[in-house]
C-alpha cells in the first residue's frame, strides 16, 4: 500500500510529496515505540481552509486591526479584543453575529487566537477580552500530532521557571511522562535548560509572548481534564484517505447493483415503518437516556422484562427478523409455538445458529446432536424440509463445517416466516401481550432535576453476571423442554382420562 | 577523528572521549534550542530575511555538529573493548543524541512547510504575534559567536528562495538517513538505558520580572476579588475603631 502511495505521488505530485511519503514511512519502521503511523485525520482537513482565513485576517487594510497590552512597564503590540474579531468575521463571512461567534470559538479551540486574560478557557468572548495570534509554528497540522517529548520538555521549562507551578493534572502526566520516557529524561531536562537560557537572550516582551504563545499551544493539545478539546478528531487512519482512492473506487466497481427505483422503494418501506421508532426523529419513551441520565428506557427494555414496552410489541409485527432478533419476541414466540406443537423449527434454528456461531471444538458435536434430533429419520423432532435440501445436509453432515445446515436454516426460516408469523400476529398469545404491554410516561425533567440524575448515574450489571444469568436459563430451557414425543403426552393424556 | 580516540581502557585518560562526547551532544541540545526559538518566529511580523539567514547558519551547525556526533558515538559504542560502565554513558548519550536529531528533524520540517505558505519573495502577509525584537541574539549564542553579525541581506528574490527551500529538503532527507543510518549500525535498546540526572531541573535564579508580567493576567481575574475583600475588612476595620473611640468617650463622660 505504501508502494502504491509513492507511485501515486509521483505521478499527481511533486518529489516534494514523494518524500514526504518516504518520510512517513521511516517514520513508521524506525521511530515505532510512540508514533503510531500515519496522521491522516481526515476531519482535520478543515485546517487548511482555517488558515486561510486566519492570514486574510492579517492584511494590513482590510485586515483586524490590533491595538496594545499594557503590562506593568511593558506594551506588547497586537492584542485584538473579541467583539472586534466578532465584527471582522460577521463582515467578511456574511454571517449574523452568533454564527461568527461560533466560528470564532473555534479558530480559538484550534489554536489560531489564544485568549490573553482567562487562558484555560478556550471561548471567543464578544466583550473586550483581549486575544492575540498564534505564531504559525504553533498552528495544529492534519499530519503532525504534538509530540510527548515535547510536551515533557515545556513541562520541565515551567518547572525550571518556578518550582512547583504546575496544575494536578500536569504534574500526574510529568510523572508518567518521567516513566515513559524515562531513556531520554537527561536529554529532555538539559533542552529545558537550553531552551530557558536561549529565551533569556531574547528582549524581556517576546520572552512573555513566546511563553504566553507555548502555553496556549499545550492547553490546546493537552487540555486539562474535563474540558472539550477541538483535537478530538476520532480515530488516527492507518492509511491515506485521499491517496487510497484508486483502491476504493475499484472496489466500489465491483459491488453489485440494483435499480435506483427498487432500493429507493425499499428505503422508503422501511422509513415509513420504522419512523415512530428512531429515536432521533421521536423521542423514546419514557426518555432517552443519553439525554437526561435516567435509564429507564434500558430497564424497560431489558431482555427478560416480563412486561415489554407497546414500541416493541409493535415492533414484532414488522417482520420475522425482528421478531426473531429481539430476545423477548422470540421467547413469546416460542410460547405460542409450544400451544400449536410446532416447536422443532424454531429449535432447529436456534441449533443451526448456535453452531454457526459457536466454538470450533464443540462443532462436531452439536452437529451430531442436532441430526439426531431434527434430521434423522425418525427423529424425534422431525423438521419438514424438501428431499433436495435434506440430501444435501445430510451429506455435508458427514464433515460438518460451520455453515452446512445453511440451506437447511433458511427454508425453515422461510417456512415460519410464510406460515407461522401470520399465524403468530393473528393469535390471542399475540394479542394478549399487546394488551398487556406498557406505555410508558414521558418524563419531564427540570434543569436541577437532571444535575441529580447525572450525580446518580451507576455502572450496569456487570456482563459476566448478565452472561451467567443467560447461561442458566438456558440450561433450565434446555431441561424443561426436552424432545416433546408425541405418542408420550397422548399415552399421558389418556392415562389421565 | 574515530581512530585517534581509541585510547579507551587502559589509563585514567579513558574518560577525555566521554567528556568530548558529552561536551559535543550538549553544544548539540544548545543549537537544537536556539533552532526552536528561531523557528518559532517564522510567519510571524518579525520575519525577515534575516531570520531566514539566522535560521540556516543555525540548521548548518546543527548539523556540522550532528555529524561529527555521530561518527564519535558510533565508534566508541562498536568499540568491542569499550567496558560496561563506559558503555552505559556512551549509550545514554547515544539515546540523548539521537532524540535531538529527531527534534531537528521535526523544527526543519515545520519550519520547511511554513517557508512554503510565508514566502518572504512573494511578500505573503505575515501573522501579526506580538514579537517586536530580532533573534540575532539568539542566533549568536547558538552559533557560540560572541558578536552579532548585523550584515544586512536585503529582499529575497524568488529564486533564491527556492534554491533554499530545495536545500533544506535536501538536508531533511539527510538526517533522515543519518537516524535511519543510526539505527542500523548500533542497536540501543532503550528500554535499558536509564536516565541518570534528576526529574526535575533545577529551578534556575527565577526571573522574576517575566514571571511577574506572566502572571498579571492571571491575577486580573482574581484581582477583583480580593480588592472587595480588602475593602471590607478595611470598613469592618473603620467601624470597630469608632465603635471603640465612641465608648471609650463615653467611658470618660460619664
Amino acid at each position: 500500500m505504501i508502494g502504491l502511495s509513492t507511485a501515486a505521488c509521483r505521478s499527481l505530485f511533486s518529489p516534494v510529496c514523494v518524500r514526504a511519503v518516504q518520510q512517513e514511512y521511516y517514520k513508521m519502521t524506525i521511530r515505532s515505540d510512540r508514533d503510531h503511523g500515519q496522521r491522516y485525520r481526515p476531519r482535520m482537513s478543515c485546517l487548511k481552509k482555517v488558515e486561510a482565513i486566519v492570514v486574510q485576517m492579517q492584511d494590513p487594510s482590510t485586515g483586524v486591526k490590533g491595538a496594545d497590552q499594557k503590562l506593568n512597564v511593558t506594551t506588547i503590540p497586537h492584542a485584538i479584543t473579541g467583539q472586534v474579531i466578532i465584527a471582522w468575521i460577521a463582515k467578511n463571512m456574511n454571517m449574523d453575529s452568533d454564527e461568527a461567534q461560533a466560528f470564532g470559538t473555534m479558530l480559538v479551540a484550534f489554536g489560531y487566537i489564544y485568549p490573553l486574560q482567562d487562558h484555560k478557557k478556550l471561548v471567543l468572548k464578544p466583550d473586550g477580552s483581549l486575544y492575540r495570534f498564534q505564531t504559525p509554528y504553533f498552528w495544529p497540522v492534519q499530519k503532525w500530532k504534538a509530540e510527548d517529548t515535547d510536551y515533557a520538555i515545556y513541562l520541565a521549562k515551567r518547572n525550571i521557571r518556578k518550582k512547583g507551578v504546575l496544575d494536578a493534572y500536569e504534574q500526574e502526566e510529568y510523572n508518567k511522562l518521567h516513566t515513559w520516557l524515562n531513556h531520554k529524561w537527561d536529554f529532555i531536562v538539559m533542552q529545558a535548560k537550553e531552551q530557558y537560557h536561549a529565551g533569556k537572550a531574547r528582549q524581556k516582551a517576546d520572552r512573555v509572548v513566546f511563553d504566553c504563545q507555548e502555553r496556549a499551544y499545550w492547553i490546546v493539545h493537552r487540555p486539562p481534564p474535563q474540558t472539550y478539546s477541538a483535537m478530538d478528531c476520532g480515530l488516527d487512519r492507518h492509511i491515506d484517505p485521499n491517496v487510497e482512492e484508486i483502491i476504493y473506487t475499484q472496489q466500489a466497481v465491483m459491488r453489485s447493483r440494483v435499480k435506483s427505483s427498487v432500493s429507493l422503494g425499499a428505503l422508503v418501506k422501511y422509513m415509513t415503518t420504522f419512523k415512530n421508532h428512531d429515536p432521533f426523529l421521536v423521542p423514546c419513551l419514557p426518555s432517552n437516556p443519553w439525554q437526561t441520565d435516567n435509564d429507564s428506557y434500558w430497564e424497560l427494555n431489558m431482555t427478560d422484562v416480563e412486561v415489554p414496552t407497546k414500541m416493541r410489541v409493535e415492533r414484532w409485527s414488522f417482520s420475522f427478523y425482528e421478531l426473531l432478533n429481539d430476545p423477548r419476541g422470540r421467547a413469546d414466540f416460542k410460547v405460542f409455538l409450544k400451544k400449536e406443537f410446532s416447536g422443532e423449527n424454531l429449535a432447529f434454528w436456534e441449533a443451526a445458529e448456535e453452531l454457526k456461531w459457536g466454538t470450533a471444538a464443540s462443532m462436531s458435536e452439536k452437529a451430531e446432536h442436532i441430526f439426531k434430533t431434527f434430521l434423522a429419520p425418525g427423529a424425534p423432532r422431525w423438521i419438514n424440509i424438501d428431499g433436495r435440501t435434506m440430501g444435501l445436509t445430510v451429506k455435508g453432515l458427514e464433515h460438518p463445517h460451520r455453515y452446512v445446515l445453511d440451506a437447511a436454516q433458511t427454508h425453515i426460516f422461510m417456512l415460519m416466516k410464510k406460515d407461522t408469523f401470520y399465524r403468530y400476529l393473528k393469535s390471542p398469545v399475540y394479542k394478549e401481550i399487546q394488551k398487556k404491554a406498557i406505555s410508558p410516561e414521558p418524563h419531564n425533567f427540570s434543569d436541577s432535576q437532571l444535575q441529580q440524575n447525572m450525580r446518580n448515574r451507576r455502572p450496569s450489571i456487570s456482563p459476566i453476571i448478565t452472561w451467567q444469568k443467560e447461561q442458566e436459563e438456558k440450561a433450565k430451557a434446555a431441561a424443561a423442554a426436552g424432545p416433546i414425543d408425541i405418542k408420550k403426552l397422548m399415552a399421558s393424556k389418556l392415562d389421565r382420562k | 577523528m574515530p581512530l585517534s580516540n581509541n585510547k579507551v581502557a587502559d589509563d585514567g585518560t579513558s574518560a577525555q572521549p566521554l567528556q568530548e562526547g558529552k561536551a559535543m551532544v550538549d553544544s548539540l541540545i544548545k543549537v537544537v534550542a536556539c533552532y526552536r526559538h528561531l523557528a518559532s518566529c517564522v510567519g510571524g511580523c518579525t520575519d525577515n530575511s534575516s531570520l531566514r539567514r539566522d535560521l540556516r547558519q543555525t540548521r548548518e551547525r546543527a548539523q556540522a555538529l550532528a555529524l561529527s556526533c555521530r561518527n564519535h558515538l558510533t565508534a566508541r559504542l562498536r568499540d568491542k573493548t569499550l567496558p560496561e560502565a563506559e558503555r552505559k554513558e556512551t549509550e545514554l548519550l547515544w539515546v540523548a543524541f539521537s532524540s535531538c536529531l529527531e527534534l531537528l528533524h521535526a523544527d526543519m520540517c515545520k519550519v520547511f512547510t511554513m517557508a512554503k505558505h510565508f514566502s518572504l519573495a512573494n511578500n505573503s502577509t505575515m501573522v501579526q504575534t506580538g514579537i517586536q525584537g530580532g533573534t540575532t541574539e539568539v542566533a549568536a549564542r547558538a552559533l557560540s559567536l560572541p558578536d552579532l553579525k548585523e550584515a544586512g541581506d536585503g529582499t529575497q528574490t524568488s529564486s533564491m528562495e527556492g534554491q533554499e527551500q530545495s536545500q533544506l529538503e535536501q538536508e531533511i532527507a539527510q538526517v533522515d538517513r543519518t537516524l535511519e543510518d543510526m539505527e542500523l549500525k548500533v542497536n540501543v535498546l532503550r528500554w535499558t538505558v536509564e536516565a541518570l540526572g534528576p526529574q526535575y531541573a533545577d529551578p534556575v535564579s527565577t526571573d522574576s520580572a517575566s514571571l511577574a508580567l506572566l502572571s498579571i493576567d492571571e491575577e486580573a481575574a482574581q484581582g477583583f476579588c480580593s480588592r472587595s475583600q480588602m475593602f471590607a475588612i478595611m470598613m469592618l476595620c473603620g467601624v470597630a475603631i469608632f465603635a471603640v473611640v465612641l465608648s471609650v468617650c463615653v467611658v470618660f463622660l460619664v
